[in-house]
């Protein structure tokens, strides 16, 4: 580095400048300069015992996790419930496809007959004639009359007498019915068609007519559809059901091919039919498959439903969200109560002592006496009786909570107190004679109030955790209102727990994080109130 | 008596005068016991006789000091007379005035010229109160000075206690124990009291701030004609501050004068003991103690006749059965020793003791 003359000079001169400058600055500062100089109150942070404990609660890495826990968790209770798009109690459908029973189907293996025209073809004469196609006798003797039994074709026999010269009737196991619904079919063409059909022709003749046996067992006349024939005899389940001639037709093919199952239009639309056979009673069962509109019961976790939904068809995650509400609005306005209670009592009984402190002590010990929990079970199972409303008794859970609550708040305002009111402090405001209300409100409850968050803030944990207890045991909250608590009730069978987890398990984790949240705020609190952590 | 407020209080009040003296406060045969509950229906059982049966008169703007070993009653006697505990029996007049009489609204409004300096300055605060809170919500409280002076009011009592203006809006955990005690100190005089009990107020800070304290409490008492009454363990300290010494034994007040006088020659053998136990610092000194034997008795039961006699390295035969008369030994200074009878009161004393054969061992008992 080199540097001419000149340009030191004008180094220098700037440097001066500076200097010059820098002090007018200071001068025309001085005044202000004083306000703002190290005193000793400024230099120093004045800090209120408020801020102490902000800053060293802050300072508590796990408290402030679970401060942040429990503002997520009412953020999701409070904000989520009016965010979210469905109701507490709205009930969702779904549309399940169901098998019903439709129709019954059985091979015809008995003869059935039919006499020509007025003959006399009776029960007698039948049963003779079935016994002679057993036996392979081509005629038996009735009553003095010789009926000829002629092999027509497959299982299809015609009857005759006066040798051969009358036809009484014919036996046959293959069903011929009218296409037209309750027409009988004249006698001619169901002995035409069955001979047809036995001996496996696909058309025959009658009366100058041409008829024609389709596949399936249509019988057509010129393209129309008079008679189907068909081996197999379908009935429909129940009376209401109507079997459409179409229907039995495929029905018959399916059965003759070996299907399971068929597709079957209708005026309802494309629907499915199932062909079970049953081997003992030898016979066919449809089934049809219909849609039907149920309640989207255990949905797994979707778009739509991103927890799924309940028992009822309820959407989880909101009923998730409502039972947050219920869930921490019970702990906090039972650990408010308690605290009321508590506070007044305790108080007095710290602060006044004597007669006062015996008399409300020993109606703490009275209510620590009494067993909460079949007292709320009980209470619980006579409410169940009166059929009060859910809402009200949601009311009186608090109540009851509250109440038996108090008693171990009562015991800690009266111990602080009464170690409190022995301090020097309080001698001395006594001793400048300060109102009593003063002495209490300005001297003996500020420093009461930290135990007191702290004894809070872990009871609206376990509040809530009773809350859920009673609720689980259906004897808390109660449907339509949710809560974290009855939700976990829907899991009361191990099928439950084991195959739909998005019913308990985000409860249960609700539960959990909201309760550790509490209880790592208390514990937090408690150490940030503690003067002698320094931390 | 500079102050003028003061000076105002005074012609606003007649200042009843005891033998031409001004005396503020007169305690008159103070009894203090406490009662000793037990059995299964809380029936008291005895009474601890913390005080029994002191008197003593301050000098307005004067000190007295109160000495004597821990349990001996001092505190209990500071504050039956500030009326924080009931009396048993006995008058306390402040200004003339019992203060046992006065009803609880009436006490109220007396409270402030009647004020306490504690021992702990770290329990006498309230730790949620900032400290400008602490010395001023009683003189809201009173209305002892406008709405509109408050402050400046708060300020200059704070300056007068070595206090700083910005110091009101801290709390008190951010003192040491000094300026603790200066708050305790600044509280106590803003509410313009004539007396101030100080129990053992420099006993729990070191000895550097000690000698600041003592200063402190001197120079107001010369700026407002304070009265105290001083208790204190530490001789030497009330050597200092004091115009008259009061010397307690186990409820009794054994011996009362001026400060140079009981300093001087102490007469009874219990003020003896204790004042020869003064340290000097001079390690070439040969100190000659008085070493008494044995711990102070119990005040629930305490020994027949005079209370000292199980110690005293001087007791006769009367001390086990006859307890000594308060008298004014020499002019000024009162004793309760029976060294100090006179023939006729040797005499009453001797009636006390039982008709029985002669001791053969004589004073030693």
């Amino acid at each position: 580095m080199k540097f001419n003359d000149k340009d030191k000079n004008d180094i220098l001169a700037a440097k001066l400048n500076e200097q010059a400058e820098a002090q007018t600055a200071v001068d025309t500062t001085a005044a202000s300069e004083e306000a703002y100089s190290l005193n000793d109150d400024r230099r120093v942070k004045v800090l209120s015992p408020g801020a102490m404990v902000a800053k060293r609660f802050f300072r508590n890495r796990i408290a402030v996790v679970g401060l942040v826990i429990l503002a997520a968790m009412f953020l999701f209770s409070f904000l989520g419930g009016v965010i979210s798009p469905y109701e507490e109690d709205q009930l969702f459908y779904t549309e399940t496809i169901q098998k019903k029973e439709y129709a019954g189907a059985v091979r015809n293996n008995d003869f059935r007959f039919l006499a020509s025209g007025d003959a006399k073809f009776d029960s007698a004469i039948q049963a003779q004639v079935v016994l002679a196609v057993t036996t392979g006798q081509d005629a038996v003797t009735y009553r003095d009359t010789t009926y000829h039994v002629n092999r027509e074709g497959e299982d299809f026999y015609s009857v005759t007498t006066d040798g051969q010269a009358t036809l009484v009737g014919i036996g046959y196991k293959d069903v011929v019915t009218s296409s037209v619904e309750g027409q009988k079919l004249p006698f001619d063409l169901v002995f035409a068609t069955l001979k047809a059909y036995t001996n496996d022709e696909d058309a025959f003749e009658l009366g100058g007519e041409q008829y024609t046996i389709a596949e399936g067992g249509v019988v057509e006349k010129g393209g129309e559809e008079v008679a189907f024939v068909s081996r197999y005899v379908i009935n429909p389940i129940s009376p209401d059901i109507f079997l459409s001639r179409d229907f039995q037709e495929q029905l018959v093919i399916a059965l003759e091919s070996g299907a399971d199952k068929f597709t079957f239009t209708d005026e309802n639309g494309e629907s499915e039919y199932f062909i079970d056979y049953k081997p003992d009673v030898k016979n066919w069962v449809v089934r049809q498959e219909t849609a039907t509109r149920t309640y989207d019961r255990y949905a797994a976790p979707s778009a739509k439903h991103w927890l799924g939904t309940d028992r009822n068809g309820m959407d989880m995650l909101t009923r998730l969200m409502y039972g947050g509400r219920v869930s921490l609005v019970i702990g906090f306005i039972v650990e408010l109560i308690s605290l009321i209670i508590g506070v007044i009592l305790g108080g007095l009984a710290g602060y006044f002592g004597k007669w006062v402190d015996f008399l409300i002590m020993r109606i703490v010990d009275i209510f620590y006496c009494i067993p909460s929990t079949p007292i709320i079970i009980i209470l619980g199972a006579a409410m169940d009786t009166m059929g009060v409303d859910p809402q009200i008794r949601m009311l009186y859970l608090m109540l009851i909570l509250g109440f038996l609550g108090w008693p171990g708040m009562a015991r800690l305002v009266r111990g602080q107190i009464l170690g409190l009111r022995e301090q020097e402090f309080m001698v001395a405001t006594e001793a400048s004679g300060l109102r009593v209300s003063r002495r209490i409100f300005k001297h003996l409850v500020p420093n009461v109030i930290p135990q007191l968050i702290v004894s809070c803030t872990m009871g609206i944990g376990s509040t809530i955790l009773i809350e859920a207890t009673l609720s689980f045991l259906g004897l808390g909250v109660k449907f339509p209102f949710a809560s974290w608590g009855n939700i976990i009730n829907d899991v009361n069978n191990t099928f439950v727990l084991q195959n739909y987890w998005f019913i308990w398990i985000p409860a249960g984790i609700c539960i959990l994080l909201t309760v550790l949240a509490f209880n790592l705020v208390g514990d937090g609190l408690r150490d940030a109130f503690d003067p002698k952590m320094k931390r | 008596m500079s102050n003028t407020n003061q000076n105002d209080l005074r012609e606003n009040q007649a200042i009843p005068t005891v033998d031409g003296e001004d005396y503020l406060l007169e305690v008159k045969n103070l009894v203090k016991y406490f009662p000793i509950k037990g059995g299964f229906f809380g029936r008291t059982v005895g009474q601890v006789k913390a005080v029994d049966g002191v008197s003593f008169h301050i000098k307005r703007g004067t000190t007295m000091g109160l000495v004597g070993e821990s349990g001996c009653g001092k505190s209990t006697i500071g504050r039956t007379i500030l009326r924080l505990h009931d009396k048993t029996s006995g008058q306390v007049l402040f200004n003339g005035q019992d203060i046992f009489s006065l009803s609880s609204s009436e006490l109220r409004k007396l409270r402030p010229k009647l004020q306490i300096i504690f021992q702990d300055p770290y329990s006498s605060l309230s730790p949620r109160l900032p400290v400008g809170e602490i010395i001023g919500e009683a003189v809201r409280e009173h209305n002892i000075v406008p709405a509109a002076e408050f402050d400046d009011y708060i300020t200059d009592i704070m300056k007068q206690c070595g206090l700083q203006e910005f110091h009101k809006d801290r709390y008190p955990h951010e003192f040491s124990g000094g300026q603790r005690q200066r708050i305790c100190i600044a509280r106590a005089l803003a509410l313009k009291p004539e007396f101030i009990l100080c129990d053992e107020p420099v006993s729990a800070l070191d000895v550097s701030i000690q000698a600041q304290i003592i200063n402190l409490l001197r120079e107001l008492q010369k700026n407002f004609g304070l009265t105290y009454l001083f208790i204190s363990h530490d001789l030497s300290v009330v050597e200092h501050i004091s115009d008259t010494v009061g010397v307690m034994y186990l409820g009794n007040m054994v011996e009362f004068a001026e400060t140079e006088k009981i300093f001087d020659h102490p007469l009874h053998p219990y003020t003896q003991a204790l004042f020869s136990a003064i340290p000097v610092p001079d390690p070439n000194y040969k100190m000659d103690r008085i070493v008494l034997e044995g711990s102070i008795p119990s005040p629930a039961n305490p020994p027949a006749g005079c209370k000292f006699h199980t110690r005293c390295s001087k007791c006769m035969e009367v001390c086990q059965y006859a307890a000594p008369h308060w008298k004014e030994v020499e002019p000024g200074h009162f004793c309760a020793c029976h060294l100090y009878n006179d023939a006729q009161e040797q005499a009453e004393a001797e009636q006390a003791i039982p008709a029985k054969a002669p001791a053969a061992d004589g004073k030693k008992a």
